[in-house]
């Protein structure tokens, strides 16, 4: 670990690679431009021999290049990790393992720091024919992520981002959250700022999306407001859920109880009875997940902290 | 350091001087050999709250000032406040002027007498009648049935602690309504104290009645970790056993006709055997719960541990839930 860097770059490669190995020594030109004190790390998630050959080739005379290779393929979340834990920048910049943005870009993001806490970029795509169908797609997302927490981004799925420090000390990742970094950041109450930047040509190969994907996406979001709406409070998640599931369930059993007791409609074939219990049955159980939830936090209650000091003055 | 005081201030430029102002007339009337601090907790005000307390701060070495990076709630603020404090009595109260400082002297006494938990009783509120007073008498009324502590007053900022029994307590979202509650699972001594209250001079009140549904699920949490908090399973079968009594009953109903009658009905068979199956599924979520709870951090439990000459107080000032104490003007 070097002690006297600023900027540390972690470029987790997790599936998609740059082909040529060229990318490299682009990061650290544009670094090096910079004039300040850096180093570039890339996290290997799982086997890449091809990228490991390339990234020895380039290293043998770049001591401020590092690699770090992980047993096995773990995800984005644990690759970018590992990259914080083992980096001692003040300014962490994540970057991605292909093209996304113009070099220049990156130089915007790290300038854009110095009046924010975290900066991101957002691709704003040259070309006109392909990506009409690809803005259709990213707009309908960001509309999904702002109707569902109420904050606003364009592109969450740009890995050039540069944060400083204290976020990346402060902001607990795993699973799939690495895409909402910004979100969760500027929930923690940091100051968050998108820097439009030119998306770069390769980034285009990488354009298609299977189905799987697109529920992943959306799982995502469901999970993302459960996380920052709900964390302190999953009763008032799950309770109020089955709250409602129980009532409609106990109002109609109580329907159907009356009509059995003064007006002899037998309930011995109504099938209503069945989908009632159930509904009784199902309320109870959100419910009781809810309960346990609470549970969990009240008994990690003291290690999560819950507000994020700025400054402490005296 | 002998008291700590713990105000979480959130858009009340106006108050924060004559607040300050106030708090140190206060503590220059009190014997306090050990020191004491002022710890202002801005929670992410946007007005000029954080400029006013800064400059304050300078002045005053013994104050101290928190500033969060953006608005998190009450809760969050004090208990902030609390992790902060290095005091070894801690006395939270609002910023907004409408508790009195002065009453400080009062909670360190009931605290000296051996209190772990004082709390404050607004017996004379300057507040609303319809939006304000009448549904906070329901909701006092209320969280005394539910968490058998019967404080008059859960409302009131103005409270006192021993500093050893409140750092063991969890403080999360907006649980600083129920702290008296939530400590009662470490079996502390609770005083209750009448103590002044003005009306509102700057700003504006923070509140609404929106919190309705709120406070009832917070409830529902409050009485199953303090009450349960160390049997989850026993509350879970509690919670099971009418539907274990509805689904045996319906079975054995319906088994008893089938073998008599030789018919069933099945949507009421059907509707027992749903049942069973909840009261499986409650039995093992308090299985579950009890995992939760071996793994977690039940560090409040370790408040519940008394030494010696606390054993001493606690001889003096009984072991009643709550204590109402008098006091005159």
């Amino acid at each position: 670990m070097n002690d006297n860097v600023e900027i540390s770059a972690i470029v987790p490669v997790v599936k998609l690679v740059d082909p040529g190995g060229r990318l490299v020594r682009q990061y650290l030109e544009v670094l090096e431009s910079t004039g300040r004190p850096f180093e570039l790390v890339y996290v290997l998630d799982g086997e890449h021999e091809e990228v490991l050959e390339q990234l020895w080739a380039v290293a043998r005379s770049e001591p401020r290049l590092r690699v770090i290779q992980l047993a096995k393929n773990f995800g984005e979340a644990s690759a970018l990790t590992a990259g914080f834990e083992n980096t001692r920048g003040s300014v962490v910049l994540t970057l991605p393992a292909y093209a996304q943005v113009e070099a220049d870009g990156i130089r915007a993001v790290l300038d854009e720091l110095r009046h924010c806490d975290v900066a991101v970029a957002t691709r704003q795509s040259a070309g006109s024919r392909s990506s009409a169908f690809k803005t259709a797609r990213r707009r309908v997302f960001h509309w999904l992520v702002h109707v569902a927490t109420g904050q606003t981004f364009s592109d969450v799925g740009c890995g050039v981002r540069a944060l400083r420090r204290e976020v990346v000390d402060e902001l607990p990742l795993y699973g799939d959250q690495y895409r909402f970094i910004p979100l969760l950041a500027a929930r923690r109450g940091f100051n968050v700022r998108e820097v439009p930047v030119r998306e770069a040509e390769g980034d285009r190969v990488h354009d298609h999306h299977s189905v799987t994907a697109y529920l992943a996406r959306l799982l995502d979001v469901f999970g993302i407001v459960f996380l920052t709406r709900f964390t302190k409070k999953p009763l008032r998640f799950f309770g109020t859920i089955g709250s409602v599931i129980f009532a409609v369930g106990a109002v109609f059993l109580a329907y159907l109880a009356v009509q059995r007791l003064f007006f002899g409609v037998a309930l011995a074939d109504r099938p209503a009875l069945l989908l009632t219990s159930l509904m009784v049955v199902l309320g109870m159980q959100v419910f009781a997940l809810g309960l346990l939830g609470e549970l969990i936090i009240f008994t990690h209650a003291r290690d999560m902290k819950e507000y994020s000091i700025e400054r402490i003055v005296n | 350091m002998d008291l700590s005081i713990v105000v979480p201030l959130y858009n009340e430029e106006d108050s924060v001087r004559p607040l300050h102002a106030a708090i140190t007339e206060a503590l220059a009337g009190l014997s306090l050999p050990g020191g004491a601090e002022i710890l202002f907790v801005d929670d992410g005000s946007r007005d000029g709250t954080f400029a006013v307390a800064e400059q304050l701060a300078r002045q005053d070495s013994r104050l101290r000032v928190v500033k969060f990076r953006r608005n998190f709630g009450q809760t969050p603020a004090m208990a902030a406040g609390i992790d902060l404090a290095r005091g070894k009595y801690i006395v939270t109260m609002d910023g907004d002027l409408q508790n009195d400082p002065a009453d400080i002297g009062q909670f360190l006494s009931k605290l000296d007498d051996g209190y772990d938990i004082v709390v404050g009783w607004r017996h004379e509120r300057q507040d609303r009648l319809i939006s304000r007073k009448i549904p906070s008498r329901i909701a006092n009324w209320l969280i005394g049935k539910v968490t058998g502590v019967p404080i008059k007053d859960n409302g009131c900022s103005l409270k006192g602690f021993r500093a050893s029994v409140i750092k063991n307590v969890p403080l999360y979202s907006e649980m600083h309504r129920f702290i008296p509650a939530m400590a009662s699972i470490a079996g502390p001594r609770i005083a209750e104290i009448k103590v002044r209250h003005h009306a509102r001079r700057y700003g504006r009140s923070k509140y609404g009645l929106s919190r309705v549904y709120k406070v009832l699920f917070d409830l529902l949490t409050i009485r199953m970790v303090s009450g349960f908090a160390a049997r989850p399973l026993a509350w879970f079968a509690l919670l099971a056993l009418p539907f274990f009594l509805l689904s045996s009953s319906i079975l054995t109903w319906q088994i008893v006709a089938m073998l008599v009658g030789g018919k069933t009905s099945l949507p009421i068979a059907g509707a027992g055997v749903f049942f069973g199956a909840l009261c499986f599924f409650l039995l093992f979520s308090g299985a579950f719960a009890e995992l939760i709870n071996r793994t977690g951090d039940m560090r409040i439990m370790k408040a519940s541990l008394l030494t010696a000459e606390e054993r001493r107080y606690r001889a003096r000032t009984g072991t009643e839930p709550v204590r109402d104490v008098e006091f005159s003007r």
